[in-house]
C-alpha cells in the first residue's frame, strides 16, 4: 500500500527517472497491477485539476505525463495478461490549415493518462482524415479537435458538419484551442468544449459515460 | 502638442500626455537590418539556426517543423555538438538598407529601433520542440542553461553590431511566455531559468544606448510582470485582457507599461466589424486609463492579419483621445 502511494507521489512529482524502479518496487511487494494503473490514473487526474487551477504549469504536467508512460512501460507485459480496461479510442488532432501542436499534444497525454486509447492524426489534418480514422480504428468513443488560430476556426465547423454529414453515431466531439469558446462550440454543434488540457480529461469522461 | 516621442515619454513616466499613445506610432521598426530567414507563405525554408519553417497558404504566419526528420536538437545534452551558432559577419551591403531605414527617421520624433526574435525561451522550443524544451528544465537543467546563455551571448554579439550599424533608440524584442490564460511555466521556474539571461541581454542594450525596451509576449503573463520589471523591461507590449490590465496599471504603473488590451481572436478576422473594435478601444482606453497604457492590438507588430482592422483601430483609438484629453 505505502509502495502504491510512493509511484502516485513519483508521477504527482514527475520523476521520470525513478518512477520505473518505484513501481517495480510495487509489483514485487505483491501489489496488482491495475492498483497501481489506477494510483498512476488518480495522480493524473490530480495533475489536471491543478493544470485546470494555474496551479501547476505545462512543464509539471509534461513531466507528470512522461513519469506516468514510464510507469505504464513496466505494468503493460502485466496488464496485456490481465486486460486493462480502456475508456474507449480517442480519436484527435489538429484541424487544416494549422500546425499548432502543443495544445492538442497537452490533450493527448491526458487523456492517454486518463485511459483513453489514443489515435493521434497530427496537425494539418483535414475533415476526411477525421472520418477516416474513426471508420478505421475499432471503439473509437472520441474525436477531439483542436485550432489555434482565429483562420483555422472555420475549419473546426467544417469538420464537426463533416461528420454531421457521414452518418456516425457513437461518437462525440470535443473541441478547444485559444481563440475557441463555449459559444463557438455550441455554434459549430460540438458536443463539448474544453479550455484546457485537465477540463478535457474531464469533460471526455463524463462523455462517454454519456454514451 | 506633445510629439509622438514626447507623448510616448509622457505616458509611460506617469506625466502630462496629450492623447493615447496610437498602437505602434512611437516605434520605427528597422526590419531590413540582417537577422533571419523565414519562408514566404505558402512555402518553406531553413533558418540560419538549421530550423525548418513552413508557412501553410492563408495562414498567419510559419510554424517550426518538429517531426523527427526536422527537429534540430533532439538530445540536450548534446547541444554543444548539435546547435551550430550562425555566423553574424554581415557583410556591408545587408546592412546598407537598415542604415538608410534608420537615417532617415526623425528621432525627435520616434524611436529608430531595432526588431529582435525569437527570443531566448522561443529559440529553445524551436530547436528542439515545446515538449522536449519544457521536460528539459526539469531533466536536464544544467543543460538548458548551457544552452539559453548561449542564446543570450548569441543575442549580445548581434546587439553589439547592430548598435554600432544603426545607433538605435529602442528594442523590440520578441518571446512569447505563455498562453491565452497562463505562462508556460511558474514565475519560479521563469526565474530559475530566464530571468538573469534576460538581465544579461537587456542590461547590455541599455548599457548601450537603447533608451527604451518593449518586450513582446501576446499572452497571459501577469504573474510574470516582477521579473519582467527585473529585466528592466520598461513596456510589455501584447498584453491580453486576460491579464486584468486594469489591475496591473494600478499595481506596477511608473515600472513598467502596457502596450495591448485589443485581444486579436475578437477583433483581427474576416468579418471583422468597426463597431466592435471601437467598443473594445473604448473599453480598453476607459478602464485602463491615461498613464502607463498604450491602446494596441496583441499582433507582434504594427499590422493586422487581416486589411483594414489596425488602421480602424488607430481611427477609434484617436476617437478616445478626442474624448479624454479634452
Amino acid at each position: 500500500m505505502q509502495k502504491i502511494e510512493e509511484v502516485k507521489v513519483s508521477v504527482l512529482t514527475g520523476k521520470t527517472k525513478l518512477v520505473a524502479g518505484v513501481v517495480q518496487e510495487a509489483l514485487d511487494g505483491g501489489a496488482a497491477p491495475m492498483d497501481i494503473l489506477e494510483a498512476m490514473t488518480m495522480a493524473m487526474d490530480v495533475v489536471g485539476d491543478k493544470f485546470s487551477k494555474g496551479e501547476i504549469f505545462v512543464p509539471e504536467m509534461l513531466i507528470a505525463a512522461k513519469a506516468m508512460s514510464k510507469g505504464v512501460d513496466v505494468l503493460k507485459p502485466l496488464l496485456a495478461v490481465s486486460g486493462a480496461p480502456s475508456l474507449g479510442a480517442c480519436v484527435i488532432g489538429t484541424v487544416q490549415g494549422d500546425l499548432h501542436d502543443i495544445g492538442k499534444n497537452l490533450v493527448a497525454m491526458m487523456m492517454e493518462s486518463a485511459g483513453f486509447t489514443l489515435v493521434d492524426l497530427g496537425v494539418d489534418v483535414s475533415a476526411d482524415k477525421f472520418i477516416q480514422a474513426v471508420k478505421d480504428n475499432q471503439d473509437v468513443k472520441l474525436v477531439a479537435l483542436s485550432a489555434l488560430l482565429s483562420t483555422t476556426m472555420p475549419a473546426l465547423g467544417e469538420t464537426v458538419a463533416g461528420f454531421k454529414e457521414s452518418g456516425i453515431s457513437g461518437i462525440k466531439i470535443m473541441v478547444g484551442g485559444a481563440p475557441v469558446t463555449q459559444e463557438f462550440a455550441d455554434q459549430i454543434g460540438a458536443d463539448a468544449y474544453a479550455p484546457d488540457a485537465g477540463a478535457a480529461v474531464a469533460k471526455a469522461k463524463e462523455l462517454v459515460a454519456a454514451l | 502638442m506633445l510629439t509622438i516621442r514626447q507623448n510616448l515619454l509622457e505616458t509611460i513616466k506617469g506625466g502630462n500626455p496629450d492623447r493615447f499613445v496610437n498602437q505602434y506610432e512611437f516605434l520605427d521598426i528597422i526590419l531590413e537590418a540582417p537577422l533571419r530567414t523565414r519562408p514566404a507563405p505558402g512555402g518553406s525554408a531553413v533558418s540560419e539556426w538549421g530550423i525548418t519553417y513552413s508557412w501553410p497558404e492563408g495562414q498567419l504566419g510559419p510554424f517550426p517543423v518538429h517531426d523527427d526528420e526536422h527537429k534540430v536538437l533532439k538530445d540536450i545534452t548534446k547541444w554543444e555538438e548539435t546547435v551550430k551558432i550562425p555566423p553574424l559577419d554581415f557583410p556591408d551591403e545587408r546592412w546598407a538598407a537598415a542604415i538608410e531605414h534608420a537615417e532617415s527617421v526623425d528621432r525627435e520624433d520616434k524611436f529608430v529601433t531595432v526588431f529582435f526574435a525569437s527570443g531566448t525561451f522561443e529559440m529553445t522550443h524551436m530547436l528542439m520542440g515545446m515538449e522536449d524544451a519544457m521536460m528539459a528544465l526539469y531533466e536536464e537543467p544544467e543543460h538548458m542553461h548551457g544552452l539559453i546563455n548561449a542564446l543570450t551571448d548569441y543575442e549580445i554579439a548581434y546587439a553589439k553590431q547592430i548598435i554600432e550599424r544603426i545607433k538605435p533608440d529602442a528594442l523590440f524584442h520578441h518571446d512569447d511566455w505563455g498562453s491565452q490564460n497562463s505562462s508556460f511555466m511558474s514565475p519560479a521556474m521563469f526565474e530559475e531559468f530566464f530571468v538573469e539571461p534576460y538581465k544579461r541581454v537587456y542590461g547590455f542594450w541599455k548599457d548601450n544606448g537603447i533608451e527604451l525596451i518593449v518586450h513582446h509576449s501576446d499572452s497571459y503573463a501577469a504573474n510574470l510582470v516582477p521579473h519582467m520589471i527585473d529585466m528592466g523591461i520598461d513596456i510589455w507590449q501584447g498584453v491580453m485582457t486576460t491579464n486584468n490590465t486594469p489591475e496591473l496599471i494600478k499595481k506596477y504603473g511608473g515600472q513598467i507599461s502596457f502596450m495591448g488590451e485589443l485581444d486579436s481572436g475578437p477583433l483581427d478576422h474576416q468579418d471583422w466589424d468597426p463597431k466592435v473594435i471601437a467598443e473594445h478601444v473604448e473599453r480598453a482606453c476607459t478602464t485602463c486609463g491615461k498613464h502607463y497604457f498604450i491602446p494596441c492590438l496583441t499582433q507582434g507588430l504594427g499590422i493586422s492579419s487581416f486589411p483594414g482592422v489596425y488602421d480602424e483601430a488607430s481611427k477609434a483609438i484617436n476617437e478616445m483621445s478626442k474624448k479624454m484629453f479634452k
